[in-house]
């Protein structure tokens, strides 16, 4: 209608515009404000949506299905991952700009979802799947922390979603601090991984939080004993093997733990790992690194923690009274550290440590056998109790140098120095007859060691033991014990055919020679073996000649005497009838 | 015939005693030694038996020691002071046993409660008893408790030392008893000494002189 009266009357189309104009400019400036602010209000959403921008024009098609849960995706392992994102959650990381394929590069919407290139598992596909972080972030980036190049660079690295998350990514500087105690620590150790030493050796970094979590030190933090370590700092270290990672963790124990610390300083062990003998243990070969137990846990059949290195002596050990008593959940019965001590292990068969242990346990038994045994204490200080207590065991005399002033051992720095030798010098003194040590070796050692001049006064003494350290556990009830003197008092007995002249390390140890039996009944054993003698079993030979010698003499003479005179009896008879003819003349 | 009271009872006593010891100790020392070829007790049992007569012996010797020096009769074990009469007596014995017996000479000594021995009994018994027993008991008694006695035994040289001596003696012993008890059997008749050492009283014979 407006155009028609426009065309037909121009005067007033004018009037319309004079009239309209104000009207419709009233109107403009009225409404351009609310023009304004509807279309500043229009463009926010716009501005903002081009901020964060839509997913990705194919996030829509995505979302179809991913914004959906309790769907899953199965591996070929069977193992299934929910396929569920959280569209929110997602926008709101650091790679809320990303679309899904910038990151899932080879998904294809044609084959997707579907069975092709399914993978073997939920790890192959996080693997692979972290291979498109590195599309971004370059190993310059992530060589920037060394603990953090060193953890991804490796073979076996776990992928990047183990750390960040997958969809809802974060930097592990932004969500680790706020994790509290050794869970800092777990998050990265709880996982699968390893680091490799010098020498090749793979060395485990996984911890079990279960395990740690059922360890007594499970009130303790990762730091009380890796002290190096904390949230500021994590050295990378590096170790030979991993048998010298363990000594050097070992360390950390004595700590909290001095009073065991010192008792293994005297161990054998110890001296063992300080001469350079890496096999013996630390404390974390029995205890465990992660998962030390109870003590009593070590005090089981299936805990302890010697048969580890010791298993033939345990194997014998699980079939004598002592391990079937244990067997049978007599908790009291002994077990390794009994006699031998768990942590101040010493050589067995020097001292009379093991000898007490058997007495701390046989309560009494010194009396009961004074009550049967002619002179007990003497047969108790020169028998080992495994002697008579494992009746199948094979026995032998260990000879052994003391000093006479002092009762103590004569160790075998204390002979080198006496002799002048080294110890290739005073091993081939004690081996220089492939039989074994001869009557004549053995004097010339201890007149050597007690030449003039000498401080010491040396001399051997001898011990009946069990021949084989293992047999000696082959413990069997009393009743089995030998008891018969005659085991040993009898010349020929099979105790006194092994002998061994044992010289003592410094350290405790015993360095055993082999002597030829005969030397303990030998002339000149008098003289070398002076303080070693065994009724019946080690009597001098030569002196059973000079017996028989002595008695056929001291026989001989009486038969001698009578036989002449039996002879001579003709001319006494005769001087009997002379004088008795001479008497009946007068 | 008379006869002479040789032989007190504390003497008979002792020797009988002494004589019993000597041939339990003997059999249970062999036994204890010898155990792989003797089996006539266990070895506990000969050992046990070796100690108590042991303790027997120690016990006699020192009622034989108390006896002779009480009395004084310790005399009769001393031989002559003189040395040349103490040899001329050996000799002389010494010819009788290996000659003049043969040829039916009278013993040229007369045993008396006062001069019972003969120069060689007097060397030999003195011997035997103020050495060789003490030495003997004391080193069985030393080896009869070799813990207790640990310090002598280093002193005097080790237990290996000790047994010799025991076994030493105890050799020398047997070999000296085979001879005693055949001098025994050489008086007028072969029972006369052994019954005086039974009845204290020896028969002997009287000579005109």
């Amino acid at each position: 209608m407006f155009e028609t009266n426009l065309e037909k009357d121009p005067e007033k189309g004018t009037l319309g515009l004079v009239l309209l104009g104000p009207i419709f400019g009233m109107l403009y400036i009225f409404f351009l404000p609310i023009i304004g602010i509807m279309t500043l209000l229009l463009a926010i959403p716009e501005y903002a949506s081009a901020k964060k921008a839509p997913i990705i024009e194919n996030a829509e098609i995505c979302m179809g299905c991913h914004s959906m849960k309790g769907v899953d995706k199965v591996f070929k392992n069977k193992e299934k991952v929910s396929v569920f994102v959280n569209a929110d959650d997602f926008k709101d990381t650091v790679h809320g700009f990303l679309s899904c394929d910038s990151c899932h590069t080879k998904i294809s919407l044609e084959t997707h979802p579907g069975t092709a290139n399914v993978f073997a598992s939920r790890s192959a596909f996080a693997l692979d799947a972290a291979k498109s972080c590195r599309m971004c972030h370059s190993d310059e980036q992530l060589k920037a922390k060394p603990h953090h190049a060193a953890m991804t660079n490796r073979p076996n690295a776990p992928p990047c979603t183990e750390c960040h998350g997958s969809h809802t990514v974060k930097r592990a500087s932004v969500w680790k601090p706020t994790l509290a105690g050794n869970q800092y620590c777990l998050t990265c150790h709880s996982k699968n991984f390893s680091k490799t030493e010098r020498n090749g050796d793979k060395l485990s970094l996984h911890i079990d939080p279960s395990l740690l979590s059922s360890s007594v030190h499970n009130k303790h933090a990762c730091n009380d004993c890796h002290t190096e370590y904390s949230r500021a700092s994590h050295p990378v270290k590096s170790f030979g093997s991993n048998r010298e990672h363990s000594i050097a963790i070992s360390e950390a124990c004595g700590k909290c733990h001095a009073d065991k610390k010192k008792a293994v300083s005297e161990s054998i062990h110890h001296t063992m790992i300080s001469e350079g003998n890496l096999k013996a243990p630390v404390c974390a070969d029995c205890h465990g690194f992660h998962t030390v137990g109870p003590k009593a846990t070590y005090e089981t059949l299936s805990g302890v923690p010697c048969k580890k290195c010791h298993d033939e002596i345990f194997k014998v050990y699980s079939k004598s009274v002592h391990g079937l008593a244990k067997a049978n959940g007599e908790h009291k019965a002994p077990i390794c550290s009994s006699c031998h001590f768990a942590h101040d292990v010493t050589v067995a068969n020097l001292t009379d440590k093991i000898k007490n242990a058997c007495l701390g346990c046989h309560k009494g038994v010194e009396a009961v056998h004074e009550k049967w045994l002619p002179n007990s204490g003497l047969h108790l200080s020169v028998v080992a109790c495994a002697a008579c207590h494992s009746p199948n065991s094979g026995r032998g005399i260990s000879l052994r140098l003391y000093d006479q002033n002092t009762g103590k051992p004569f160790t075998e720095e204390q002979i080198m120095k006496l002799l002048g030798t080294g110890y290739q010098g005073l091993s081939e003194k004690m081996s220089a007859h492939g039989e074994g040590i001869n009557s004549e070796d053995l004097w010339s050692i201890v007149s050597q060691l007690n030449k003039k001049g000498a401080e010491a006064k040396v001399t051997f003494l001898g011990r009946m033991q069990v021949s084989d350290g293992s047999e000696s556990h082959m413990l069997a009830l009393k009743k089995n014990a030998v008891r018969e003197c005659e085991s040993c008092h009898t010349s020929g007995s099979n105790f006194f055919k092994t002998v061994t002249v044992a010289i003592v390390k410094a350290d405790g140890r015993l360095k055993e020679y082999k002597v030829q039996p005969e030397v303990l009944g030998s002339m000149m054993s008098l003289a070398s073996l002076k303080q070693f003698y065994v009724l019946g079993s080690t009597r001098l030979k030569i002196l059973d000649w000079i017996g028989i010698m002595m008695v056929f003499g001291g026989a001989s003479l009486p038969i001698v005497h009578l036989t002449l005179r039996i002879l001579t009896s003709p001319i006494r008879e005769a001087k009997r009838l002379n004088k008795m003819r001479r008497g009946d003349k007068r | 015939m008379k006869k002479i009271y040789l032989n007190a009872l504390p003497v008979r006593i002792w020797h009988w005693v002494n004589a019993a010891s000597f041939l339990v100790l003997i059999v249970t020392g062999l036994q204890i030694r010898y155990r792989e070829i003797l089996g006539l007790m266990k070895f506990r049992d000969a050992v046990d038996t070796h100690n108590f007569f042991g303790f027997v012996l120690i016990g006699n010797f020192f009622l034989w020691l108390a006896y002779y020096i009480f009395t004084g009769k310790i005399k009769i074990y001393i031989p002559p002071l003189s040395l040349k009469k103490f040899v001329t007596g050996c000799i002389r014995q010494a010819k009788y046993y290996g000659y003049g017996i043969f040829l039916g000479e009278e013993n040229p000594h007369h045993s008396t409660p006062e001069n019972k021995f003969n120069p060689m009994q007097q060397i030999a018994y003195l011997a035997i008893m103020v050495v060789l027993i003490p030495l003997q008991l004391g080193t069985g008694l030393l080896l009869w408790d070799i813990k207790a006695f640990s310090g002598w035994i280093n002193m005097l040289g080790g237990v290996k030392i000790m047994d010799t001596i025991h076994v030493f003696i105890f050799l020398f012993l047997t070999s000296f008893l085979f001879v005693h008890v055949y001098l025994a059997t050489l008086g007028h008749t072969a029972m006369a000494h052994i019954k005086s050492m039974i009845t204290g009283y020896e028969e002997i014979e009287e000579h005109a002189h």
